[in-house]
C-alpha cells in the first residue's frame, strides 16, 4: 500500500506540464550530491540538475545553465547557490540575469531542496521562494 | 600597499575571499577589467560578492594605474585581481611595478591547454605569460595559501 501510494505521488510530481524547474549550482561536487541525497529520501525527481563549477571556466559554467534553461519547455526556475558571494553566484546571476520568472537563491540545504521538490507545484511560484527561504532559515538552530 | 597580485578568471570568489582574504588581510579588493569596469550589472555583482568590511573598486586598466600612481590605496593593504595574464602584460607595459605573481585559476574552456591542475592556457595567455616572465617577473602558481607553489616561469619560456 505504502508503495503504490508512493508510486502515485512520483507521477503526480513527474507528469505535472509546466513544472518549475530546479538547478543546483555549487562547488565540488555539492551539487550531485544534494541531488543523490534527495532521491534517497523521496524517490527519483526529475526537472533536477545539477551544476558544477569545478575545473570548469566560468563562460562553460554560464553556458551550462543556459542549455538547462533554454529546452523550449522552461518557464519558471529556481537555482539554487550553495554560496553567496562565490564563482557559483556570479555565474548563475550571469546566466540568467535578463531572464524572467528564473530565480537565483543562495544558501541552499537538505531542507530546502525536499520542500522544492515535494511542493513545487503546490505553491504560487513567487509564494514559494519565501516559503523555501524561510523552510532554510527555521531548520537552522541551536540544538543543545 | 598592493600585498597581492593574482590572476584568477573568477576574480572575486570563495577561494580568493576565504583563502587568501584570511591570510592576507585586505583592506581593498582592486580588480583591473576593462570589461567589468564598463559593465554596471557585472561591477555591481562584485561589489556584492566581497567580505563584509572590504572595500572593491573595480578599475579600467588606465584608471587603475592612474589610481596607483596618485598613491590613493597606499594607506591600505591592496589585493589586485585581473582575470587573464594580458591584462596583467598591459599593466606591466603600462608602468605597474611587480616583481611577483600569483596565478590561480584558468579554468578549462575548449581551446585552451593545460599547464597545472588549475591552470589551462589559451595562445594569448601563453604568450602574455612568456613576456612576463621575460621581464623577470616571478610566476607563482597557488590556488591557495596551503597549496603547493609551482614556479612557471621555466614552464612558459
Amino acid at each position: 500500500m505504502w508503495i503504490s501510494a508512493r508510486v502515485e505521488g512520483m507521477d503526480y510530481y513527474s507528469n505535472k506540464k509546466n513544472r518549475v524547474k530546479g538547478i543546483i549550482v555549487a562547488h565540488g561536487n555539492l551539487a550531485e550530491e544534494l541531488i543523490s541525497t534527495t532521491e534517497l529520501i523521496v524517490g527519483k525527481v526529475s526537472d533536477f540538475y545539477a551544476v558544477s563549477g569545478s575545473n570548469m571556466s566560468s563562460e562553460d559554467v554560464v553556458k551550462r545553465i543556459k542549455e538547462i534553461l533554454s529546452d523550449g519547455e522552461t518557464e519558471k526556475a529556481v537555482i539554487f547557490v550553495d554560496y553567496f558571494g562565490g564563482s557559483t553566484y556570479t555565474n548563475s546571476i550571469r546566466a540568467v540575469r535578463d531572464m524572467d520568472n528564473i530565480y537565483v537563491i543562495s544558501g541552499v540545504n537538505l531542507p530546502i531542496i525536499l520542500d522544492f521538490v515535494t511542493k513545487r507545484e503546490a505553491f504560487d511560484f513567487g509564494e514559494m521562494l519565501h516559503h523555501l527561504i524561510e523552510r532554510g532559515k527555521e531548520s537552522i538552530r541551536i540544538l543543545k | 600597499m598592493i600585498v597581492f597580485v593574482r590572476v584568477d578568471d573568477r576574480l572575486i570568489h570563495g577561494q580568493v575571499v576565504l583563502g587568501w582574504g584570511r591570510v592576507l588581510k585586505p583592506d581593498r579588493y582592486v580588480i583591473i577589467d576593462d570589461e567589468v569596469a564598463e559593465t554596471d550589472w557585472e561591477s555591481e555583482l562584485f561589489m556584492d560578492a566581497a567580505p563584509e568590511g572590504a572595500n572593491v573598486s573595480i578599475l579600467t586598466v588606465d584608471e587603475a594605474l592612474k589610481r596607483f600612481e596618485e598613491g590613493i590605496f597606499d594607506s591600505e593593504r591592496v589585493f589586485v585581481l585581473v582575470k587573464t595574464p594580458g591584462t596583467l602584460l598591459e599593466l606591466v607595459d603600462k608602468g605597474f611595478k611587480v616583481d611577483k605573481i600569483n596565478i590561480g585559476g584558468l579554468h578549462y574552456s575548449e581551446g585552451r591547454e593545460r599547464l597545472t591542475e588549475n591552470i589551462y592556457l589559451s595562445e594569448v595567455d601563453r604568450e602574455a605569460l612568456r613576456e612576463l616572465a621575460k621581464k623577470g617577473i616571478k610566476l607563482e602558481a597557488r590556488a591557495l595559501p596551503e597549496s603547493e607553489k609551482v614556479v612557471l616561469n621555466s614552464m612558459v619560456i
